[in-house]
């Protein structure tokens, strides 16, 4: 017993921490004979094992009520924040170990003397053993501000290192004196080193390095991607390894727990990796730009081929390139043709990014939606085909090389060694259109893609037709060669047989020409008071003309009739139909104080021929010689109104001013050209109509007879049967479906069990 | 401005089609089967004429996507037993059309002096008077009369032709089979 008490008074001699105090002032000499004995002691009794726990638990109780809580303490104050708030929690926390360090030192002793088998937590020494429960008990009682303040800290130290390549002999930034005799540099190393010392480097401030450089990272790839379509995978891997890598192996170099290669190693398969998806995250987001942008941002797009492969972000890319699309390019406020500049960019850009074409596919699905919603899509690009100037359509079209469709599809069979299935994503979009059309899609060059929206040619040509009629029609001296050349390189793309109706057309504007010359040699045609000059079309192939009624001035007439009967001799058994409110006319109008050279359309023409033979005409009277309606006829005659030549002298009495009331107005002799914009040609949405319409009558006549039939039923038969001339355009299944739920609509039709019938 | 017709232009099918058949017959059947092509020409034609006609009392469609073979329906005419009927009709036409008569038949049954049982009919332009002039309109038209006004002299099915001058007792039979449909 009492030598129970004497040796417990020596353990607390050697061991202060058994009475939970840590020898402040010098440590007193412990005696080598003291400490064997007590080691003697302790061995004899088996106590060695527990004495050692004893140690450690309150070394540990230790840690957790005082050194710890006294850590946390530093981050509560408010005053003295910045690098110094820190450094000052680190160095105390570090006084504190090394106390507890010698503490351990002296137990090592012991369980060296006292043949301690065990060491706490399977570790290797006491001294880890130490480490560990610090960094458990500092973990265990983190504090809220504790991410705050070490961010702080070290993103003022990141700043420093990023400052000291740019300018050296600026203010500090941690410190706000000079450089010269600013010690932060140094406050810093040695946080890192005592943080080093305890194992707490990784532990403590690992996750909030690599948020800094992440945040570090990010911020620097939005600063030089802004705006700038340059490559910079090669200079940001570069500037990785040169400043942010060299900055963290400033910190870990003072990590004792794991080498220094080690840690860097799994940092820097981090920081690349972050790298790469925060690049590629920009530019995605920046993707819309680079599409409007190309080919300037030809660079941007290399970099995202290159990038997409290592991060796995398609889908976003995706996904934000269609949402992209749809917020700033497909809603009403954008005009057609922007859409399609737009649209041919971003073909031309996603080639880049994917030759294969599975991605445009996916990512310009909506457009083709969208761009078939719209009336004036196929006019926008046959107009922008055609049209001179820079035009990306028209360099595309002359380029020529037009895919040959029926080509046969060979890939299959020579390829079928290195031969890949398509990607899960691209099915959502594939499914919907046919196999075939697939595989024509992907490898189409762009005009075929454009025509392939609306899946059938026939519209294209159709409108081509149209155009290419008004355009003949509106010009009367054409540039026929222009045209033909065009049309050549048409052909290429659309076939022959597509086109021949407008070899045709341009035909005839060659051949009007030359029987215009041959009638007009004729001994019998004489010109006396009117020239005149005709245009001859071919019915059957011309797009069908707006109809107006309009009885032209008996003199014409004569001159028409005379010119009918010179072409009915040349060619024998065929006749001319005149379509009396089309064309122009050169007049020259002479008053009593000046005259008029103008171009004006027959129906101003023939207003002005009237008066010519009576100086005032009440509206219904001339509405019934010229048979035009009266509401037509104002208008009309408002533009000679306009010209002060006709005045209003009653209401709807009308006649000619010989003199201008006043002369200082106008000069006196002008040539006003008056081409009216409308055109000649029947508007596209009558001629569809009007097609419905005979689609219409089939229909019937199908349902009547065969009672009742399904929605593909109806489409295939009358693929077979109704759509047979070359005028009728193909119709949709969608575009049949919308017309027979209308007729449903008008009770028309009755719908049930997915099959159409008509009501009894 | 002025267009260029050719005022024959609507005549020329019809034309062309009164000159051959004036040749022989042999000579037609081989010239028939040489162009079958032909015969679908005509027999879109035929379809595109009946569908843009406004007479809504006759009409018929081609059953499946089989051209030769058509399904036609007829009103009863006005004024007789058979009105506010609808009859259903099938054609079959032959390779040789229309050098030869197509095959016409009653679906729907239908009582009548001159339509046995089994829907086939007696009518002289489908059999000895058929010309290559006649259409699937005009069947259908000549038909339609038939319904009116039949050949009680030659018929096919005799209960009809006895109750024939029997308005009341006729026009219960009619619709007796009509309604077996």
């Amino acid at each position: 017993m009492q030598d129970s008490k004497r040796f417990w008074a020596l353990a607390q001699q050697i061991f202060p921490i058994l009475n939970d105090t840590v020898c402040q002032q010098q440590e007193t000499e412990v005696l080598k004979t003291d400490f064997e004995q007590l080691c003697n002691f302790m061995q004899e009794n088996l106590l060695q094992d527990t004495f050692q726990q004893l140690v450690m638990n309150k070394i540990e109780k230790r840690l957790r009520q005082e050194v710890v809580p006294e850590f946390w303490s530093h981050f509560e104050q408010s005053e003295n924040k910045g690098l110094k708030q820190f450094y000052n929690a680190v160095k105390a926390l570090y006084d504190n170990y090394q106390q507890l360090e010698k503490v351990i030192g002296k137990l090592i002793a012991f369980a060296k003397f006292a043949k301690v088998s065990q060491i706490p937590y399977q570790e290797k020494s006491l001294q880890n053993a130490l480490k560990l429960s610090l960094k458990a008990t500092l973990l265990g009682q983190l504090h809220v501000d504790y991410q705050t303040v070490t961010m702080n800290f070290y993103e003022i130290a990141l700043k420093m290192e990023d400052s000291d390549e740019n300018s050296s002999d600026a203010m500090c930034i941690g410190c706000a004196q000079e450089s010269s005799n600013c010690n932060c540099l140094h406050l810093f190393q040695e946080t890192n080193r005592k943080l080093g010392k305890m194992f707490l480097l990784e532990p403590l401030i690992g996750q909030t390095l690599t948020n800094l450089s992440y945040n570090y990272i990010h911020n620097h790839i939005q600063k030089i991607c802004k705006d700038n379509y340059d490559s910079f995978i090669a200079s940001l891997e570069k500037w990785l390894h040169s400043v942010v890598i060299v900055w963290l192996k400033k910190i870990y170099y003072f990590d004792a727990s794991i080498s220094l290669d080690q840690s860097m190693e799994m940092f820097e398969k981090k920081l690349v990796n972050y790298l790469y998806n925060s690049y590629t995250k920009i530019r995605i987001d920046q993707l819309f730009n680079i599409v409007i942008e190309y080919p300037e941002s030809l660079p941007a797009l290399e970099d995202i081929r290159l990038c997409l492969p290592r991060t796995d972000l398609k889908q976003l890319l995706t996904k934000k390139c269609q949402k992209a699309m749809e917020t700033r390019l497909l809603h009403p406020g954008v005009s057609t043709t922007d859409i399609l500049t737009a649209y041919v960019a971003t073909i031309r850009s996603l080639r880049v990014l994917d030759p294969t074409g599975l991605l445009l596919e996916t990512v310009t699905y909506p457009i083709h939606q969208y761009l078939r919603s719209r009336e004036d899509t196929v006019r926008c690009v046959v107009s922008s085909l055609t049209e001179e100037g820079p035009n990306d359509l028209a360099e595309e079209l002359n380029r020529g090389e037009a895919v040959d469709e029926n080509a046969p599809v060979n890939e299959g069979d020579e390829h079928w060694e290195t031969w890949t299935p398509d990607p899960i994503d691209a099915v959502s979009s594939s499914k919907k259109a046919s196999k075939d059309s697939t595989i024509n899609h992907r490898t189409a060059d762009i005009i075929s893609m454009l025509v392939n929206i609306y899946g059938s040619k026939e519209l294209f040509v159709n409108e081509y037709r149209t155009l290419l009629a008004d355009r003949l029609l509106s010009q009367y001296n054409c540039d026929t060669e222009k045209e033909i050349r065009y049309l050549e390189l048409l052909k290429l793309r659309f076939g022959d047989s597509h086109l021949h109706f407008c070899e045709v057309m341009l035909k005839d504007i060659g051949d009007s020409k030359r029987i215009n010359q041959r009638i007009k040699e004729d001994s019998d045609y004489s010109e006396d008071e009117i020239p005149l000059s005709t245009m001859i079309v071919s019915q059957q192939f011309w797009p069908p003309f707006k109809d107006e009624k309009l009885e032209l001035h008996h003199q014409v007439l004569k001159q028409m009739k005379q010119f009918t009967e010179g072409f009915e001799t040349l060619k024998g058994s065929r006749t001319l139909c005149w379509k009396n409110h089309l064309g122009i006319v050169n007049i020259e109008i002479e008053l009593n104080d000046r005259t008029l050279n103008l171009s004006v359309s027959p129906v101003q023409a023939t207003i002005m021929m009237h008066f010519q033979d009576k100086g005032t005409w009440e509206l219904e009277e001339l509405s019934k010689t010229m048979q035009c309606p009266a509401t037509i006829l104002r208008r009309k005659i408002g533009f000679w109104l306009s010209h002060g030549i006709l005045t209003e002298t009653k209401l709807d009495v009308f006649s000619v001013q010989e003199v201008k009331e006043n002369k200082n107005s106008a000069p006196e002799d002008f040539y006003v050209e008056d081409f009216e914009s409308e055109s000649a040609m029947a508007s596209a949405q009558d001629q569809k109509e009007e097609e419905l319409q005979n689609i219409w009558s089939y229909i019937i006549g199908m349902l009547m007879n065969l009672d009742s039939l399904g929605l593909e039923r109806i489409h295939h038969m009358l693929k077979i049967f109704a759509f047979q001339g070359p005028t009728t355009t193909e119709c949709s299944q969608s575009e049949l479906k919308s017309f027979l739920d209308r007729k449903v609509r008008e009770r028309q039709l009755i719908y049930s069990n997915g099959l159409y019938k008509l009501p009894k | 401005m002025a267009q260029n017709e050719n005022p024959l232009y609507e005549q020329q099918p019809t034309a062309a089609a009164t000159v051959l058949t004036v040749e022989k017959d042999g000579d037609t059947v081989a010239r028939a089967q040489n162009d079958g092509h032909a015969v679908t020409k005509r027999l879109h034609k035929e379809l595109m004429f009946l569908m843009t006609s406004p007479d809504k009392s006759i009409s018929a469609f081609p059953d499946g996507e089989n051209l030769f073979k058509w399904i036609g329906t007829i009103s009863g005419p006005q004024d007789s037993v058979y009105e506010s009927l609808k009859f259903k009709l099938s054609f079959h036409f032959p390779n040789s059309y229309p050098y030869t008569a197509p095959v016409v038949k009653f679906i729907t049954p239908c009582f009548h002096p001159n339509i046995d049982t089994s829907g086939n009919i007696c009518l002289d332009i489908l059999k000895d008077k058929w010309s290559a002039l006649y259409d699937v309109r005009t069947i259908l038209l000549s038909i339609q009369a038939l319904l009116g006004e039949p050949n009680v002299d030659s018929p096919l099915n005799a209960l009809a032709a006895m109750k024939w001058t029997k308005k009341e007792e006729y026009k219960k039979l009619v619709m007796s089979t009509y309604n077996q449909a």
